[in-house]
């Protein structure tokens, strides 16, 4: 395994040209797996006729993907976790669908079939190299900005135009070691350190193979197209990955203790978008929805008697501890909650910092297999006897600041 | 300051042992603090960890999650899942700077009453030294 002669042999890719941009490519690519009867229908994002948003779109119609299909659009109005769960969560696809999405919505795709909410028989799922998006606000406030904006961005691969979670993103491509593990996905379409024009069609699983046999593909192991991929992908993925780092200490300078938690959120309206538009915000009837967090008048006047005063809404903090403690597991850091957050408070942010640190802890990935459970559905008889007790070391940060 | 400071913490005791094991440090008169006040529930897997977010925002000075030893938990597996759930939580904590000491998780079984006692003692001494839980001073929680 560790021979490095053996780099690169495992994955083989297969170079597809034949539009202008790698963008139409990858469209030309996609209107030839529907004409040869691959998939029954594609689910991908497609331009909104006004222009101004990129919805999912299930598209059966060639003319259709060719006016509008925008396999790699300037904003992520919905995670496409979110989209194949509203297709399958009442059952299988009774055709063949395959769902073209960014790396982090494949990802939150995964934690949904782990959850019971995707079915993906009949799925077949098709990643993408990706840029970033930029916030979607920012983009519906003047789309043909935003339109020439993401344009710098393709170009550049790491523009501060896109969203802080997508500048420190370093899951933003297709695993890149010999064995292929990391993410389940069927098929990868590498544009990284590619001439414009021309894509690289990297199967991950026997379906991705078969898709290309389909096609008269035959995908190569080595060669230039796909060193040169690999070299860039790798590059960029241990810059982001530094990256990573420094913005998360800082951010974590701004949030931790009560004091700065308080801060970070106060401008909160409970709107409670962040919760809905999170793929991996599982739960049928959230929580914080529920009538279990109202309580009686009597209960309020209680706190407010005992503490002075209360807020209204109350249990700002509650909200975001609580649901940090249901789902932290599976965020895969894709930036919906904060894109959707009208307050403008970094949620995304805040949650993948907290998330990297409890998946870290279990050595849990979401995304990386469909065979490893989410750790809060499984055990180990003898495990974590350092929380039992009274751990040594424990943290008290808020301290300093209460004095 | 914090001379008659008695800690409030609210415990998630688990009906099979731990409450169990409150009862027989009891009846067995074995002296501890009037620190806890005890919630029984079912199994402590009963505890979703919003309880215990909860009890610390709304002021608890601690809380304690605590049931049966791993084993012998009355429903063969809640305990594990317990403690997972709780592990996250307390990384969740840690990381946001929260006082993750003010939070526990023992198991105590049903005829350590001895034990019950000796957990309260400790906890509640340690959580004496570090005063009353800050959040108390907080309107906009
Ligand atoms: S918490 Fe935010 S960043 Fe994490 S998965 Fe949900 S929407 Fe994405
Ligand atoms: S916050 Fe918790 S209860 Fe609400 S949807 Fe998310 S996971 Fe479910
Ligand atoms: S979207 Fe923003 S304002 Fe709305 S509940 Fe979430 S954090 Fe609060
Ligand atoms: S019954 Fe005691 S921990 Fe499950």
């Amino acid at each position: 395994m560790s021979d490095p002669k053996k780099e690169g042999e495992g994955l083989k890719g297969a170079a597809f040209s034949g539009g202008k941009s790698s963008l139409e490519t990858v469209l030309g690519f996609l209107k030839r797996t529907l004409a040869e009867g691959c998939f029954d229908a594609l689910l991908l994002p497609v331009k909104a006729p006004g222009g101004d948003s990129f919805p999912y779109v299930l598209v059966q119609d060639k003319a259709l993907l060719e006016d509008r299909g925008s396999p790699l659009p300037p904003i992520m109005p919905v995670q496409g976790g979110k989209a194949v769960s509203s297709l399958t969560r009442r059952g299988k696809a009774p055709r063949k669908v395959a769902a073209l999405m960014r790396p982090c919505e494949v990802r939150a795709t995964i934690e949904l079939f782990k959850l019971a909410q995707v079915d993906l028989e009949n799925i077949f799922l098709i990643s993408i190299d990706c840029p970033g998006v930029l916030p979607v606000k920012d983009f519906a406030a003047d789309p043909e900005k935003g339109m020439a904006a993401f344009g710098e961005v393709l170009e550049k691969w790491g523009d501060r135009k896109v969203r802080p979670v997508c500048q420190i993103c370093h899951r933003f491509t297709a695993p890149l070691s010999d064995d292929g593990a990391g993410m389940v996905v069927d098929l990868h379409i590498g544009l990284l350190g590619i001439e414009d024009g021309e894509v690289l069609l990297i199967p991950y699983s026997p379906a991705g193979e078969e898709i290309l046999a389909k096609l008269d593909l035959v995908p190569a192991a080595g060669g230039d197209i796909l060193s040169a991929w690999r070299d860039r992908a790798n590059e960029l993925t241990k810059k982001r990955g530094e990256e990573r780092r420094r913005a998360q200490e800082e951010m974590k300078s701004k949030v931790r203790g009560l004091n700065n938690l308080l801060e970070t959120f106060d401008k909160c309206i409970n709107c409670h978008n962040c919760m809905r538009v999170c793929p991996v915000c599982y739960c049928r009837l959230c929580y914080f929805d529920s009538e279990a967090v109202k309580h009686p008048p009597d209960d309020y006047l209680r706190r407010a008697g005992d503490w002075g005063s209360i807020r209204f809404l109350p249990d700002t903090i509650l909200f975001q501890v609580g649901r940090m403690s249901h789902m932290s597991l599976s965020c895969v850091s894709c930036g919906t909650c904060e894109d959707a957050c009208p307050m403008d408070i970094p949620v995304a942010q805040v949650f993948s910092l907290v998330a990297d640190e409890a998946q870290e802890y279990f050595g849990y990935l979401p995304g990386r297999s469909t065979d490893e459970p989410i750790p809060l559905a499984t055990y180990k008889e003898e495990e974590l006897e350092e929380v039992e007790d009274a751990p040594q070391g424990a943290s008290s940060e808020t301290k300093e600041k209460d004095g | 300051m914090e001379e008659d400071f008695m800690p409030r913490i609210i415990g998630f005791l688990c009906k099979w042992c731990t409450y169990a094991g409150a009862d027989l440090a009891g009846v067995s008169r074995i002296q501890y603090p009037p620190s806890i006040l005890p919630i029984r529930v079912m199994c402590s897997s009963r505890v979703d960890p919003l309880f215990v977010i909860s009890s610390f925002l709304r002021g608890a000075d601690a809380v304690l999650v605590a049931g049966c030893h791993p084993g012998d938990c009355h429903y063969q597996r809640g305990n594990y899942y317990t403690r997972r759930r709780y592990a996250v939580l307390r990384k969740i904590f840690e990381e946001l700077g929260l006082e993750a000491d003010r939070l526990r998780l023992s198991w105590i079984s049903a005829s350590e009453g001895r034990r019950f006692a000796d957990v309260i003692t400790d906890y509640t001494e340690r959580i004496k030294k570090k005063g009353p839980n800050p959040v108390k001073k907080e309107v906009f929680l």
